[in-house]
C-alpha cells in the first residue's frame, strides 16, 4: 500500500495527463471560493454537493438538465478517486445528480484526500460492494474530448471543456 | 449508393483514388503505435506481467464465460430484471430492429438519440428505423459525421478517420447551415454541441451500446469521450441497449481487467474519459436491454472462429495492418473493418460480403500481435478465405495458375521455358541489371519481373564439390537435406546455393532430396485446400523416409509446414502423422546456424565497408520465431553492426497472391518499405524470405533505387572463403 501523499501525487499525474487539473483545498470554503473565481455567474451545484456547502444553485426539480445546460461553474463531489488512472468516481443515480457533471462548462469536482485508492481494481471492488451505487455510476478521467475530425484532439465536446478536482484535506 | 456501400470493387478502386488517405492512416499507423506501446511498457511495469500474460489472462476470462454462455446470460437477466430492466435475447438483425421499432411505436417515440453501437451498425438499424418512419440520430461526433455524409464507419474505433476537415466542413456546414473554416476544428466540434442538443431535449429514447455486460449485477459498461452516451442515457425516458451476446463478463473484476487493455489499445488512454456503469432502469424510466445472436453461437461452433467472441472492439488490429493502411476501412472489411471485419463479416452479413476484403489480407500476423484477447485472426482469414474459395469466389486466373503450379513436372517445364525465354532476352538486350525490360500495364509497372536465371539452386548444388569443412558445428559429420522451395530454387538459386555452403562450412554434408517442389502454401493461402493438400503430400513423399534434419533458406515453408500441414490433415491421421514426421525435422536456416549448425562468432568478418540493414520476414517476426531477427544473426557472424531499419518487421508488401490479385495494394506496402530503407541511406538490404527477397528486388529496380537486396545466405555465403 503506498503512502497517501504518494496516492495523491500518481493521482496529479494521471489528471494532468487527461488534461484534469487539480487544486488543493483544507475546507468546503476553499472549494466553494474557488469556484465563485472562476466565474460571475453563481455556481451551479449537485445535490451531494449542496449539503456540504450549504450555498450555491441547484438543478431545478423538474426539468434539472435543460435549468443548468452550459452554466460557466459546476460543483459535484465524487465518492472516490483513482490514483492510477487520475479518475473520479461519480454516483449519480437520477438526472438532477448528473446535470452538474453533464452540462456545466467547467467542472470541480471534490473528493477528500482520504478517498483516493490506489488502482481501478480498488475502485471496482467499492463498486462491486454497494450494488445501489451501480445504478448509474461513472469513472470520469478528465474533460470531454474528442479527436474524430482528422484525429485531432479537441478537449471540451458534449460535455464539460475543463475539470478540475478539489482535493480536500 | 455512397461510397460505403457499394460493391467490393467500386470501393476499392475508390478508396485508392483518394491520394490523402494512405498518408494519413500512415501516420495514424504510426503514431498509434508509439503511444500504445508506451501504454502498454507502463502497464507491463506496473502490473508486473506481460502484455501476453495479461491478454491471456483476459482471454481466458472470455473463454470460460463464452463456454458457460447460457448460464451467464441468465444470471445477466436475473440481475438487470430485479434491477428494472427489460432483457430480450433475439437471434437475427431483423428480430432486433422489430423490437427497437415496436416498442418506439407503441410509446409514440419517432425520435431515437444514439451513442456510438456497432451492433447498432451490424443491424443496419438507422436505415431500418427510417423505413418504419423513425429516426434515429447519432450523437458521437464521428458516427453524426458518418450519418451526415451517408457513410458507414472505417474504422471501428475512429469511425470517421477517412474523412478529410474540409470534407466535415462542407458537410457540417450543410447541416447547420452555416459556414466552417476548415482548419478551425475546435468550431467544428463546437458545433456539434449545439447541432445536437435540440434532438437530445426532443428524443423520447436513447440507444448505447455496451463493452461489457457485467453477469454478477445485472449491469452495462460503456466506454466513452464525448459525454453523449451520458446525455443520451439522461434525458430521454426510454433506454435501448444493443450488444452482442459475447459482451458477457462474469464481474466486475474482470471489467476492470478488461479495462486494463481496452482503452490503452484503441485510443492509447490510460483511461478513457468516462466509463459509465449502469444498472437496471432509472427510477420513472425503462431500459431495454438486446442481447443480440446474429451468427455468434454459430461462430462458437466453428472451428477455429470461435475465439473470435472474445472481441473487444478495441480496433487494434486494424492499426498495424498493412494492407488497412492502403485501401482503409471502406475496403479493408464491410460494416466491421480491420482483420476482426474479415472473420465476423462471414457470420454475421453472410460470406459474399466477406469474400471480397479477405483476399487483402497479406497474412503478416501484425493483428495477432496487438491483439488485447490473442485471437488468432491470421489464421481465421485464412479459415474464411477457404470457405470463400469453396464458394466459388476465388478469380478463375488464380485457381488456373495453381493447378499448373500443383503439377511438379509441368513447372519444371514450364520453369524451363522461362528460363530458356529469360536468357534469350539477355542476349538480345531485355535485361537489364536482372530484371526483364517488359511494357507492363500501369497496375504492374511498380515491380519488375525478374529474368529466371539459367540454372537452378538445386542444378548449382549438384554441379560443384562440396564445401570443404571449416568449423565444427554441432551437427559436423551429419548429412542434412535441403529443402530449396519451389519459388527460391528457381528465381533465387544463389540463396539456395549459399545456404548449402553455409550448412556445410559447419561440418554437415548436404543432400537435395530429389522430386520436391512445393510445401502447398501458395494454394493454402489462396483457400484452395485441395490443391495445397496435393502439394502438401508430394512434399511429404519427397522428405519423408529418413531421419536426417531438413533445412529451408524458406521460413514461409517452415511455417506452413508446422502450422498449415496440421490443417490440411485434420482429418486424415495417416498423413497427419506422416506430415508431422517431415515437419518435426524442419529447421530455418537462420535458426539453423544459431543452433544445430552454429557456426562461430565473427568467423565470417571481412571489413566490408558496405553499410546494410535487414527487413524482418513479417509473418515469421509475428510469430516470435528464432530465426526471425536475421540482423542479429548476420551481426554476430560479420561482427559488423547492422543499421536498424525503421519498422523492421512490418510486411513489404509481398503477401503471395495478393500482390497479384491487389497489385495496388503490394505496392502502397512496397512504397512504405523501401521508404525506410532509404531513410537508412545504406547499401544494402538483406532480408530473409525468398518470396520477400524477389519482391524487394523487383520494386527496387522498377523504382530505380540503387540499393543491392540480398538474401542473407547470399550475403553471408560471400564472405566465406574461397574453395581451396
Ligand atoms: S495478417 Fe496482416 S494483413 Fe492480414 S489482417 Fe492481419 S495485419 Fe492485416
Ligand atoms: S480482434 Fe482483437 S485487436 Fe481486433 S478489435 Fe477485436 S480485440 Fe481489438
Amino acid at each position: 500500500m503506498i503512502t497517501l501523499s504518494d496516492r495523491i501525487a500518481l493521482f496529479a499525474d494521471g489528471l494532468q495527463a487527461a488534461q484534469g487539473e487539480l487544486v488543493q483545498c483544507s475546507s468546503w470554503d476553499d472549494v466553494w471560493e474557488h469556484a465563485v473565481a472562476l466565474s460571475d455567474e453563481t455556481p451551479v451545484v449537485s445535490p451531494a454537493a449542496y449539503e456540504q456547502l450549504q450555498r450555491g444553485e441547484l438543478p431545478d426539480d423538474t426539468d434539472p438538465l435543460r435549468s443548468i445546460a452550459d452554466r460557466s461553474v459546476g460543483v459535484t463531489v465524487a465518492t472516490l478517486a483513482v490514483a492510477e488512472t487520475g479518475s473520479v468516481l461519480l454516483i449519480e443515480p437520477t438526472p438532477r445528480d448528473r446535470a452538474i457533471s453533464l452540462l456545466t462548462r467547467h467542472l470541480i469536482v471534490a473528493v477528500s484526500a482520504e478517498d483516493i485508492v490506489e488502482d481501478l481494481a480498488e475502485g471496482f471492488l467499492w463498486l462491486g460492494q454497494q450494488p445501489r451505487a451501480a445504478a448509474y455510476a461513472t469513472f470520469v478521467t478528465g474533460p470531454s474530448r474528442t479527436a474524430d475530425i482528422e484525429r485531432s484532439l479537441t478537449i471540451g465536446v458534449q460535455g464539460p471543456s475543463r475539470m478540475t478536482v478539489a482535493v480536500l484535506g | 449508393m455512397s461510397a460505403s456501400t457499394a460493391p467490393f470493387k467500386t470501393r476499392y478502386r475508390r478508396s485508392l483514388s483518394d491520394p490523402d488517405l494512405k498518408p494519413r492512416l500512415l501516420d495514424f499507423q504510426r503514431s498509434w503505435r508509439e503511444s500504445r506501446d508506451a501504454q502498454v511498457q507502463r502497464l507491463e511495469q506496473r502490473t508486473e506481467q506481460s502484455f501476453d500474460e495479461l491478454r491471456r489472462d483476459f482471454a481466458a476470462v472470455k473463454d470460460s464465460t463464452l463456454e458457460r454462455l447460457d448460464d451467464y446470460i441468465a444470471e445477466f437477466r436475473a440481475n438487470a430484471e430485479a434491477a428494472g430492466a427489460t432483457v430480450v435475447e433475439l437471434s437475427t438483425a431483423a428480430e432486433a430492429v422489430n423490437y427497437i421499432a415496436a416498442v418506439c411505436k407503441s410509446r409514440g417515440i419517432d425520435l431515437v438519440v444514439k451513442s456510438k453501437s456497432m451492433v447498432s451498425e451490424e443491424i443496419e438499424l438507422n436505415h431500418e428505423l427510417e423505413q418504419r418512419g423513425i429516426t434515429a440520430i447519432e450523437t458521437d461526433l464521428g458516427e453524426w459525421l458518418l450519418q451526415l455524409a451517408e457513410e458507414r464507419p472505417s474504422h471501428l474505433v475512429m469511425p470517421a478517420i477517412h474523412q478529410k476537415r474540409q470534407y466535415v466542413a462542407e458537410i457540417l456546414g450543410e447541416e447547420l447551415g452555416r459556414e466552417f473554416d476548415p482548419d478551425d476544428i475546435p468550431a467544428m466540434v463546437a458545433s456539434a454541441r449545439d447541432g445536437l442538443r435540440r434532438h437530445y431535449l426532443s428524443a423520447g429514447a436513447g440507444l448505447t451500446g455496451a463493452n461489457a455486460l457485467v453477469a454478477e449485477t445485472g449491469s452495462i459498461m460503456v466506454v466513452t469521450n464525448e459525454g453523449n452516451m451520458r446525455l443520451a442515457t439522461s434525458l430521454p425516458d426510454v433506454h435501448f441497449v444493443t450488444a452482442g451476446i459475447e459482451k458477457l463478463i462474469p464481474s466486475w473484476a474482470d471489467a476492470e481487467r478488461q479495462l486494463q487493455l481496452l482503452p490503452r489499445s484503441a485510443t492509447a488512454q490510460t483511461l478513457s474519459t468516462y466509463t459509465t456503469c449502469i444498472t437496471g432502469a432509472q427510477p420513472g424510466k425503462e431500459m431495454h436491454i438486446i442481447l443480440l445472436d446474429n451468427g455468434r453461437r454459430a461462430m462458437r461452433e466453428t472451428n477455429t472462429i470461435g475465439d473470435a467472441l472474445r472481441c473487444i472492439r478495441c480496433g487494434a488490429c486494424a492499426n498495424v495492418c498493412p494492407p488497412y493502411q492502403i485501401v482503409g476501412g471502406h475496403t479493408f472489411g464491410h460494416i466491421y473493418t480491420g482483420a476482426i471485419g474479415l472473420v465476423n463479416t462471414t457470420f454475421h452479413h453472410g460470406v459474399e460480403e466477406a469474400a471480397g476484403p479477405q483476399g487483402l489480407c497479406v497474412s503478416c500476423g501484425a493483428c495477432q500481435t496487438v491483439c488485447p484477447v490473442d485471437i488468432p485472426l491470421p489464421q481465421q482469414i485464412l479459415e474464411v478465405r477457404h470457405r470463400a474459395h469453396e464458394g466459388g469466389h476465388a478469380p478463375l486466373w488464380e485457381r488456373i495458375a495453381l493447378r499448373l503450379w500443383a503439377r511438379p513436372r509441368l513447372f519444371h517445364h514450364l520453369m524451363g521455358l522461362a528460363a530458356a525465354g529469360s536468357g534469350l532476352a539477355r542476349l538480345i538486350g531485355l535485361v537489364q541489371r536482372d530484371h526483364l525490360r517488359l511494357p507492363l500495364p500501369r497496375r504492374l509497372g511498380w515491380r519488375s519481373v525478374p529474368a529466371m536465371p539459367l540454372r537452378s539452386g538445386q542444378t548449382l548444388i549438384r554441379s560443384r564439390r562440396p564445401l570443404s569443412h571449416l568449423w565444427e558445428s554441432s551437427s559436423a559429420g551429419q548429412t542434412v537435406d535441403l529443402f530449396a522451395q519451389c519459388l527460391a530454387d528457381r528465381l533465387l538459386p544463389t540463396a539456395v546455393d549459399s545456404a548449402a555452403r553455409l550448412i556445410e562450412a559447419g561440418g554437415s554434408s548436404v543432400n537435395v532430396p530429389q522430386s520436391q517442389h512445393c510445401c502447398g502454401l501458395p494454394a493454402f493461402d489462396a483457400g484452395d485446400w485441395e490443391t495445397a493438400r496435393r502439394m502438401a503430400k508430394h512434399t511429404i513423399e519427397a522428405l519423408e523416409g529418413s531421419e536426417r534434419q531438413i533445412v529451408t533458406t524458406a521460413p514461409s515453408c517452415v511455417i506452413s509446414m508446422q502450422d498449415h500441414w496440421p490443417r490440411l490433415f485434420d482429418h486424415d491421421p495417416e498423413w497427419r502423422d506422416r506430415a508431422a514426421a517431415v515437419s518435426e525435422r524442419i529447421h530455418d536456416l537462420a535458426e539453423w546456424l544459431d543452433g544445430p549448425g552454429r557456426l562461430p562468432d565473427g568467423c565470417l568478418s571481412k571489413g566490408s565497408s558496405k553499410s546494410w540493414t535487414a527487413h524482418r520476414f513479417c509473418q515469421a517476426s509475428n510469430r516470435n520465431d528464432a530465426g526471425a531477427r536475421i540482423d542479429q544473426l548476420v551481426e554476430r557472424l560479420t561482427g559488423e553492426t547492422a543499421k536498424l531499419l525503421e519498422e523492421p518487421e512490418v510486411c513489404c508488401g509481398f503477401g503471395g497472391l495478393t500482390s497479384l490479385a491487389a497489385p495496388e495494394v503490394g505496392e502502397g506496402i512496397l512504397e512504405r518499405k523501401l521508404a525506410c530503407v532509404a531513410e537508412s541511406g545504406c547499401d544494402t538490404l538483406i532480408t530473409n524470405n525468398p518470396g520477400c527477397v524477389i519482391h524487394l528486388r523487383a520494386g527496387a529496380n522498377a523504382s530505380g533505387t540503387h540499393h543491392e537486396t540480398l538474401h542473407y545466405a547470399e550475403f553471408l555465403a560471400a564472405r566465406l572463403p574461397k574453395n581451396p
